[in-house]
């Protein structure tokens, strides 16, 4: 690592006068972003702070990349520049909880189980159940649009997320949406940041709709021959009674996959969700057995994007399209030579294989679009290791073709951040 | 060019029938649902599809003209108010239902697909589309995307943008972009969540990508008496304490109730302070349980009368009271105007009473209709329009009431969109900053300003006065 230029210093000079010593200090080597270093790691201790030093960065026009723990920041392309790593984990309170609205505004950096946790205190729950709850932060979960198994009926964060309160490129606070959860005054700034990376603003605080924890979960479980079969098969068991969550696995690649069909609510509700999915099973000549802890399977299911792998590739489809997805990735890891444990949310159209092999990850890749079995699908690489990351170039894209909002993408990263220092590069086509 | 070219170059595109020029066809577009202020368009073009849209918009392009999209014209903020925009580009005409797929449970719909024809489309395979605005036999789906529209059962479903998976947009320049689509979670800034509710100004919508849910097995419908407006606020509540989430939950109050006695016997106590009306879907196991838990949560708040509804009809009656309200409201004065604010939840009652404090400091009538469930609150404020002092208590009431929700942790709109009519305290929800931030991101859809000009965000180039207060107004 080299030492501090001199915009480098006078920013680090800069950052310790007004945040204070203790909250600026030099990057070391467990500071990179997908291998690009940044010169310094601050780390603010309130939003205010935040917004102070996302201003003197943009003084210096110095790029910076916004994280909350760091657990997910190997999503997006690599920055194009770096130069300050914002951790925001200390900017962490839950600012309002109000039960009888179902609303809670929360900053960046309170983790989703910290949040949990409070909520639970009053019978609700932000129903989003990305991996990682203790590491993940409200922050990272917008920016990176993070989901889990409970997509499958509770939406993303784009359904549930009310209101927002950033900095923009420019050092200034920004908010959209509200507190209330019905609202239609003005342009909705709070979508445009779900999946935008912190590229379009440094997140200092949302607000969520909250519901009401159901009292009861249950699940069932089916082995059966293919990943298509499978992807039937669930879309049978939708129809018979809608699920709370509905996942494929196929831990060895295929072509055995498991169909897990969870249900929540009353314990009525439950108990005739886990029989009628038995009842569609039997019917199709296979075995249903229920699961003893469907929550704990569900927070299990939940972790595949995090597990051990140089590179998670994902496909987005149609829910009918899962199955497919599923074989298309294990064929793709068949033939370049690597095992690739599979895993889908068939109502939100969501495949994953875990590449393990390096080497192998830009190849698969390459191999799955250009086949395109599915012309509506979009395969990206979700995740990849530091290693990874400078191979996924050209048709190896992480996330391949930006499509035609590329334009209008551009536009709206120059609205907020004009001078380009948020995230930059780590959006489609380059934004 | 002078208007009189431009009609005939836009017949050349959408044929005779699709151009309206004529003044007094005209009139019939000088205003939507908001009456408050009138102009007249001096073009309107009805466009046949989503591609002779696109070729309108490209001719206004090169022509630099500036232009106001519209559905149905069912809005009630004004949002189709020609303002510096001489052409009206209707989508009204746009209404086939392209595609339907049952099993991923989409549809795709022109702009001029009127809501109930979607779920009516599909109802038969037990899937209904869940944004049900109470004009919904009317509004078409464009106009729903453009105002991001509700209804009574949003607060279990969500409103337009939760279900509107994909738009079709053409932008001010007539170029076309597709946004979203079936596939769900597509890389990069959700585009779709932005161009939702954006009021028409940032472009138009042709086509939208629609996701559909699976109709509710069973419903039950209770409805419930209360001497005042807090005791049916603490139920509420207390409903959604209990771990409910109705798919409706609407609230009426004595000058409403009792103006629909009067319009029809509906058999409510001359003295009831408040109705509740409570919607429970879902599977049917269960479901008795959760209407046995609401009806004991109002009996505990002093309810002293619980109507349950047993069958379809009996369903239908007791949303015939809160349906038909707006209409009985409406013959206890000659006109009538309908706010449309947000509170939290819990601060009804507060909300509530400061109308009552504002009512009685203008010397007006004004009743409440609720939709309780999400905070969203709909004042119905009666006057006479020939009494011009009244018009104008109306209108500081009206304004009054908004700065009061704000105040209370609110918003200026729950589902009728800003428009004109709110325009001018889009600065009480939010700074300078937060404008300046929407005025670029109108700016990179529109650089040139075209699409609908001077809605939602303020601009300092025009003073939106208002004049007198809207008649009419359904939900």
């Amino acid at each position: 690592m080299s030492a501090p230029s001199g915009d480098h210093a006078a920013a680090l000079a800069a950052l310790a006068s007004e945040l204070g010593a203790d909250a600026v200090r030099e990057a070391g080597p467990g500071d990179l972003v997908d291998g690009v270093a940044p010169f310094a790691v601050v780390r603010p201790a309130d939003a205010e702070q935040a917004r102070r030093a996302v201003a003197i960065a943009v003084r210096g026009g110095i790029a910076l990349v916004a994280s909350g723990l760091g657990r997910h920041l190997s999503i997006g392309a690599p920055p194009r520049h770096l130069g300050l790593l914002l951790r925001m984990d200390r900017v962490d309170r839950v600012v309002e909880h109000h039960a009888a609205d179902m609303t809670v505004t929360v900053e960046a950096g309170c983790t989703l189980a910290a949040l949990d946790e409070r909520l639970r205190r009053a019978g609700q729950w932000l129903p989003l159940d990305p991996p990682a709850p203790a590491e993940t932060t409200v922050g990272g979960l917008v920016a990176a649009n993070l989901a889990g198994p409970l997509r499958a009926s509770q939406g993303g964060v784009r359904d549930l997320l009310l209101g927002i309160e950033t900095v923009s490129g420019e050092g200034v606070v920004v908010r959209g949406g509200g507190r209330v959860v019905k609202n239609v005054a003005g342009y909705d700034l709070p979508r445009l940041h779900v999946g935008a990376l912190g590229s379009l603003g440094v997140v200092l605080a949302a607000t969520f709709k909250t519901v009401p924890v159901p009292p009861g979960e249950g699940a069932v479980e089916v082995e059966v021959a293919s990943p298509r079969e499978a992807c039937d098969l669930a879309l049978a068991l939708r129809d018979a009674f809608e699920p709370a969550w509905l996942e494929l696995v196929a831990e060895a690649g295929g072509p055995a996959t498991r169909v897990v069909f969870g249900c929540a609510g009353l314990p009525p509700e439950v108990a005739c969700g886990l029989l009628r999915a038995r009842t569609e099973t039997e019917a199709r000549g296979h075995r249903a057995v229920e699961v003893e802890d469907a929550t704990a399977l569900r927070a299990r299911l939940a972790e595949f994007p995090l597990r051990e792998a140089a590179a998670i590739l994902r496909v987005s489809t149609l829910p009918d399209r899962t199955g497919l997805a599923l074989e298309s990735l294990a064929r793709a890891a068949r033939d370049c030579g690597v095992r690739a444990p599979l895993s889908a949310q068939v109502a939100s159209g969501i495949a994953r294989a875990a590449i393990a092999d390096a080497v192998a990850v830009a190849p698969v890749l390459r191999a799955l679009r250009a086949r395109r079995e599915d012309p509506d699908a979009a395969v990206v690489v979700e995740r990849a290791s530091a290693e990874v990351k400078p191979r996924l170039v050209g048709d190896a894209d992480p996330w391949g073709d930006p499509g035609e909002s590329l334009a209008l993408v551009r536009g709206v990263k120059r609205a907020l951040d004009p001078g380009g220092i948020l995230s930059p590069g780590r959006l489609p086509g380059g934004v | 060019m002078a208007t009189g070219i431009l009609a005939r170059r836009l017949r050349a595109l959408v044929g005779d029938d699709g151009v309206v020029d004529a003044d007094d066809v005209l009139l019939v577009y000088e205003c939507d649902g908001y009456t408050l202020e009138r102009a007249a368009p001096e073009l309107v073009v009805l466009p046949r599809t989503p591609a002779e849209t696109a070729a309108v918009v490209r001719l206004l392009a090169e022509e630099r003209v500036a232009f106001v999209p519209r559905g149905a014209g069912t809005g009630l903020s004004g949002g189709t108010l020609p303002l510096a925009a001489p052409v009206m580009v209707c989508t009204s005409r746009l209404r086939e239902i392209e595609s339907i797929d049952l099993r991923n449970r989409r549809l795709v719909a022109q702009a001029g697909v009127v809501n109930s024809w979607v779920t009516r489309a599909v109802q038969g395979d037990r899937l209904l589309y869940a944004p049900d605005p109470s004009s919904q036999t009317a509004c078409t789906i464009g106009g729903n995307v453009a105002e991001n529209s509700g209804g009574p059962h949003t607060l279990k479903y969500g409103v337009t943008v939760n279900h509107v998976l994909g738009v079709e947009l053409v932008l001010p320049s007539g170029e076309v972009v597709r946004l979203g689509g079936a596939v769900e979670d597509r890389p990069g800034p959700d585009l779709v969540g932005f161009v939702v509710g954006s009021e028409g100004t940032l472009g138009i919508t042709t086509r939208a990508t629609l996701r559909l849910v699976r109709a509710p097995e069973a419903v039950r419908t209770l409805l419930a008496i209360f001497d005042s407006v807090d005791a049916a606020s603490e139920a509420v509540s207390d409903v959604i304490a209990s771990g409910i989430v109705p798919a409706a939950l609407e609230m009426m109050d004595r000058l409403v109730l009792q103006a629909v006695e009067q319009a029809f016997s509906a058999g409510f106590p001359a003295d009831a302070g408040a109705v509740l009306l409570v919607e429970l879907d879902g599977p049917a196991a269960g479901l008795e349980e959760q209407a046995e838990a609401v009806s004991a949560v109002c009996r505990r708040n002093g309810s002293r009368e619980i109507r349950v509804a047993r069958d379809e009809a009996e369903r239908a009656l007791l949303w015939k009271a809160r349906k038909r309200a707006f209409g009985a409201v409406g013959r206890l004065a000659p006109n009538y105007c309908t706010q449309d604010g947000v509170v939290p939840r819990s601060r009804l009652p507060e909300i509530v009473r400061a109308i009552a404090a504002t009512a009685e400091r203008h010397r007006l009538r004004i009743g409440n209709l609720l939709h309780a469930g999400d905070g969203n609150i709909h004042p119905v404020i009666l006057f006479d329009e020939r009494d011009a002092d009244e018009v104008r208590r109306v209108i500081e009431a009206g304004h009054e009431i908004l700065a009061a929700c704000v105040a209370l942790g609110g918003s200026l709109s729950g589902e009728h969109g800003i428009g004109v009519e709110k325009i001018g305290q889009m600065p009480l929800l939010f700074s300078p900053d937060d404008l300046l931030a929407m005025t670029r991101l109108k700016a990179v859809f529109d650089p040139e300003g075209r699409a609908n000009p001077h809605k939602v965000v303020p601009d300092a180039k025009v003073c939106v006065e208002a004049r007198a207060p809207r008649r009419q107004a359904a939900m």
